[in-house]
């Protein structure tokens, strides 16, 4: 008896499991996974929440305006561009999930500006957009293996390097705090490596280097830590090469600690609203270096800038146009043009092809150009350097933006000589 | 008699792998990558069911041989080469060695006791990968079991490749752990839970069989854990958060702590549960903070309404039903 008992159990379980499964046969497949003939759908994913979050978690309202203000003049050939967010906690296992998620359940067309080294590196392993064909447009993060067109296909980067950022930064530091003291802190992973391999090729050498270990678990964050370090090897100048959450916190315990060298910071951590909001003094600020590639957020003289802030507060009322924002919108206008650019009708495969064909002649905000080709997956490659005013904005010194540009090779810093072209009219894709 | 019943179990296993076999090749790729993580879901419930259900044991710390299969998987696939085959058989070996050694321990608490260590190993083990430059630290290892062999065609996903692997690993083990538990060794264990003085009465060494049931249920734990990993790409701390163990033990009491036959309910109860957050979630359009919370807050409350109102697990309750529906008609 029991064991009839036992076999029935069986089959029900088994008829559960077949049924849960079978739910869902094969959708009816569209001409391109992600577009319909009113929508593309686009997917991102990035920490929405958890340490690493405060900044970053600005970026998808930031596309998400740009991408309303285009729908709203008409869309891209009359399809709306619609933006799905899944929030990775900046946890590699997450962003894998998550990515999976988009793929298969939301079934997006392409990823964009998926945050992160560690989390792109293992999305690229485990879900492989590569193998799939699925474009991945402007990964956000400078790791310069993305670079690698063998290794990532349909990776695209925008972002500089992080090598580029540290060879210029190095340049930087030569020129303006030549035989001071320096210290460094950076995140334990290959966002970090990748700084160093930079401040390695342009020989620049630290009196004190201090790793803080990425990740989500908010009780390994130990500021107070870093700040002895660096306090103890008496380091007069240091550069901050971490995320937001990393940099404030470190900026924020040296404050308490009364230790005030020369602050260089990273431009993935020099996110000024996040330092703020942190309740790090503006006067810890005030003087810091900073890096951009974009126009500053203050200069509402530039066109881009105007009409970003304008579109952003708009949708956005009650929030901080930040660089972040600024970064996230450029993102969302480059993208835009590249699905124009991809035809009529919009495959993954155009999609890829426009910006490998004519990504160089895209428009943009930055103040380096792009630098697409059928060779090139890498976007910008340039800096400019100031400093934060007692309000906290990163600007020019002197007004003036001086832009550096290098490679993520051996290849020398030198001054650009590149002149943005005029925005295209109302800021739409042309 | 022993032998003519797992045979016939072993009928049931084939059949019901044909099953999958057919229900895999018919459904879309998202369900197959749900299919590949509930045959995680059903190893690792499956080796608690055996520990807390058949040997009386606790343990609030599953992730963390979990964990250690993965790493061990990993390791020896990233380091030395490993084929695929002997990456599971070392993730089941080295668990157990950690299962064994934790078993010496266990068999000496009882009750808070050992819920407390287990939960601390927990806690402690996953980030003790951040010391070791080998285990890769917050950013974790790559585990890639590679590509599906070419014969089996063009359109054979990755997915579907984790989905047999996954599906093959989960029969076997759950039809050893069925005759397992049916054997000497799962009455020992029985006689233990129920009684530890008449067990060891009538000749049981109960602290003995007490460390073999942890050695087996973390042997059966690090499978899982490789089979995890293997779903998920890569190997980290953050894969084994203490929210794993706690989900693990709420699938093992959803499925009935005692039945094994009831695995597939935990299973698929906790594939499930993200699905039903993320549909509630978009629905209400609620908060980011609330969206990411809330699967671990259906898993809680889900714990709790079934100690409260189904403690034994709906199978043994349907079951309990029927015996006394059956005697009321006897008499």
């Amino acid at each position: 008896m029991k064991a009839m008992n036992r076999r029935k159990l069986f089959t029900v379980c088994a008829t559960i499991a077949v049924a849960s499964l079978a739910i869902t046969a094969i959708p009816a497949q569209a001409a391109e996974v992600g577009v319909s003939s009113t929508e593309i759908k686009l997917g991102m994913t990035l920490p929405m929440t958890g340490t690493a979050s405060p900044g970053y978690n600005k970026i998808p309202a930031a596309v998400k305006a740009y991408f309303d203000y285009v729908n709203a003049n008409g869309g891209i050939n009359g399809r709306k561009l619609t933006l799905v967010v899944k929030d990775d906690q900046y946890v590699p296992t997450l962003a894998v999930a998550k990515t999976n998620e988009l793929i298969l359940k939301d079934k997006v067309m392409a990823l964009l500006a998926p945050l992160g080294t560690a989390n792109n590196k293992a999305v690229a392993a485990v879900v492989n957009p590569g193998a799939r064909k699925i474009p991945v447009l402007f990964v956000n993060t400078g790791f310069s293996g993305f670079a690698d067109k063998k290794k990532y296909p349909t990776t695209f980067s925008i972002l500089p390097s992080y090598i580029m950022e540290a060879k210029i930064m190095a340049e930087y530091i030569k020129d303006n705090f030549a035989g001071k003291k320096l210290g460094l802190l950076y995140q334990d992973d290959d966002f970090g490596d990748d700084a160093l391999a930079g401040f390695k090729q342009a020989g620049l050498n630290f009196d004190i280097k201090v790793a803080y270990a990425s990740g989500s678990q908010g009780d390994k964050v130990s500021p107070g830590g870093w700040i002895t370090k660096l306090q103890a090897s008496g380091a007069e100048v240091v550069i901050l090469f971490g995320v937001s959450s990393a940099t404030a916190a470190a900026l924020g315990t040296a404050a308490v600690m009364k230790y005030a060298p020369q602050w260089i910071l990273g431009s993935v951590g020099g996110d000024a609203t996040t330092i703020k909001a942190s309740g790090v003094p503006a006067g810890v600020l005030y003087n810091a270096v900073g890096a951009s590639f974009a126009p500053a957020t203050t200069d509402t003289a530039d066109e881009y800038v105007k009409l970003f802030q304008e579109i952003y507060l708009k949708a956005n009322p009650t929030e901080t146009f930040d660089n972040n924002v600024m970064v996230g919108m450029n993102t969302a206008f480059v993208t835009a043009q590249a699905i124009k650019a991809a035809g009529k009708n919009p495959t993954r495969a155009t999609l890829i092809a426009a910006i490998e064909k004519s990504g160089k002649s895209f428009a943009s905000a930055a103040l380096v150009p792009l630098n697409f080709s059928t060779t090139s997956h890498v976007g910008y490659n340039g800096y400019w350097f100031g400093k934060y005013s007692p309000t906290g904005d990163l600007k020019p010194a002197g007004g003036v933006y001086t832009v550096y540009t290098t490679d993520s090779g051996t290849g020398a810093v030198v001054k650009s000589t590149y002149k943005r072209p005029a925005m295209p009219a109302k800021g739409l894709p042309n | 008699m022993h032998k003519l019943k797992s045979s016939r179990n072993l009928g049931f296993f084939v059949v019901f792998g044909f099953i999958l076999f057919l229900v895999g090749n018919r459904v879309d790729e998202l369900r197959v990558y749900q299919g590949a993580t509930i045959a995680v879901y059903v190893v690792a419930i499956s080796s608690i069911i055996l520990l807390t259900g058949y040997s009386g044991q606790v343990s609030l710390g599953h992730g963390a041989l979990l964990a250690i299969g993965a790493y061990s998987a990993a390791v020896a696939r990233d380091n030395f080469h490993a084929p695929v085959v002997l990456t599971f058989v070392i993730a089941v070996l080295a668990a157990a060695i950690g299962g064994a050694l934790l078993g010496v321990a266990a068999a000496r608490l009882s009750g808070p006791y050992l819920a407390g260590t287990t939960l601390a190993l927990a806690i402690g083990l996953p980030s003790l990968a951040n010391q070791f430059p080998i285990f890769g630290g917050e950013q974790g290892i790559f585990f890639d079991v590679g590509v599906p062999p070419a014969s089996l065609g063009e359109d054979f996903t990755q997915y579907k490749w984790f989905f047999w692997i996954g599906a093959l690993a989960a029969l076997v083990s759950t039809w050893l752990v069925a005759n397992i538990l049916r054997s000497r060794y799962g009455r020992n264990w029985r006689a233990g839970r129920s009684n530890e003085t008449a067990a060891s009465l009538s000749g049981i060494n109960v602290a003995g069989s007490k460390i073999l049931a942890f050695t087996i249920s973390a042997g059966i734990a690090g499978l899982a854990g490789a089979l995890l990993s293997m779903t998920i790409g890569v190997v980290s701390p953050s894969a084994f958060p203490l929210a794993l163990s706690f989900s693990l033990l709420t699938g093992a009491v959803l499925s009935g702590v005692s039945t094994l036959s009831g695995v597939m309910i935990g299973a698929v109860t906790l594939v499930a549960i993200p699905e039903i957050a993320d549909v509630v979630a978009t629905r209400l359009g609620v908060s980011e903070t609330l969206t990411t919370n809330l699967p671990g807050l259906m898993v809680s409350s889900l714990l709790i309404l079934t100690v409260l109102f189904v403690p034994n697990g709906p199978i043994e309750q349907h079951r309990t039903r029927h015996a006394r529906k059956a005697a009321k008609e006897k008499n």
